[in-house]
């Protein structure tokens, strides 16, 4: 499935006469962009509710670098599932538990500038690392399409995709089993 | 087209913000969303990986399979969540020690 969404998006940018990669590579940058904002955001907002909002808008943008990918089925599994499902329970378990929204509460503890100096040094090890190594250029046209997908999911790896239904059934029994009132 | 780092670039950048968040929110609600952010940058990496390697599905694959155990485990801690709210009347992580003396 090599016309993926973006190669058809960029054809059409194309027809307008618009230098088509200049148009996806900034597209990817603004959304790449928006994402790490987003996630700033989630973890650096005070209000707890507005961090459910953007970690909303955050996964919203990480959909959309997947469709550069070529993975346009995980895109929309990653809409249906982190941001209709995952963000709603977020927001719900908010809701439930009361007045954490006050700006006025502390939401970071005493190790910020100890984590942020962890975790910038992870990162900078990161990049050091992904700059440094030598990778291949992209192999074109070997994106596999949902068909692939499905049928991998029902040969390959047909054990793990049922041991994943145990695992939802397990976390659907053991979340009402916790959640329950007990009299 | 775009380069293979700049994804995995964009992945160390999620991983890290979503590390800080885990690390620095009081609240169990926040560093569950933090994790949530950690577990898309795994995402991104393996997506990125099975596009660049070649002619595979197993990235995708378990990108599925982590969606899905996301799913499973901001379940489970949102309602443990839940649970320690109603039984303690909090969800600051340093008060929840009464396993510890």
């Amino acid at each position: 499935m090599m016309n993926g969404l973006i190669r058809q998006l960029s054809d059409i940018v194309n027809n307008y006469g618009l230098p088509q990669d200049l148009v996806v590579q900034a597209s990817f940058y603004v959304i790449a962009g928006l994402a790490c904002v987003f996630a700033f955001g989630v973890v650096a907002m005070r209000n707890i509710f507005h961090c459910a909002v953007s970690l909303a808008l955050c996964l919203f943008c990480v959909a959309g670098v997947y469709l550069f990918l070529d993975a346009e089925f995980l895109a929309i599994v990653q809409v249906l599932i982190y941001v209709g499902a995952i963000v709603t329970l977020f927001i719900f378990a908010i809701m439930l538990t009361a007045n954490i929204e006050d700006r006025s509460i502390r939401q970071a503890n005493r190790q910020v500038l100890v984590s942020a100096a962890v975790a910038a040094a992870i990162l900078s090890f990161f990049i050091f690392i992904i700059i440094g190594a030598p990778w291949k250029a992209a192999s074109a046209d070997s994106a596999p399409g949902l068909e692939d997908i499905g049928r991998a999911l029902m040969s390959a790896y047909a054990l793990p995709f049922e041991f994943i239904s145990l695992i939802l059934l397990a976390a659907l029994v053991g979340a009402i089993v916790i959640g329950k009132v007990k009299k | 087209m775009i380069p293979q780092s700049h994804f995995l670039i964009l992945g160390a950048v999620l991983f890290a913000m979503g590390l800080y968040g885990a690390l620095t929110r009081r609240t169990a609600i926040g560093i569950l969303m933090s994790i949530e952010l950690i577990l898309n940058a795994a995402n991104i990496n393996l997506i990125t990986f099975n596009k660049f390697i070649g002619n595979e599905t197993l990235g995708q694959v378990f990108a599925l399979f982590v969606i899905a155990i996301a799913a499973a485990s901001a379940v489970i801690g949102l309602v443990l969540v839940i649970a320690v709210y109603r039984n303690m009347k909090t969800i600051f992580t340093e008060k929840m020690n009464i396993l510890k003396w």
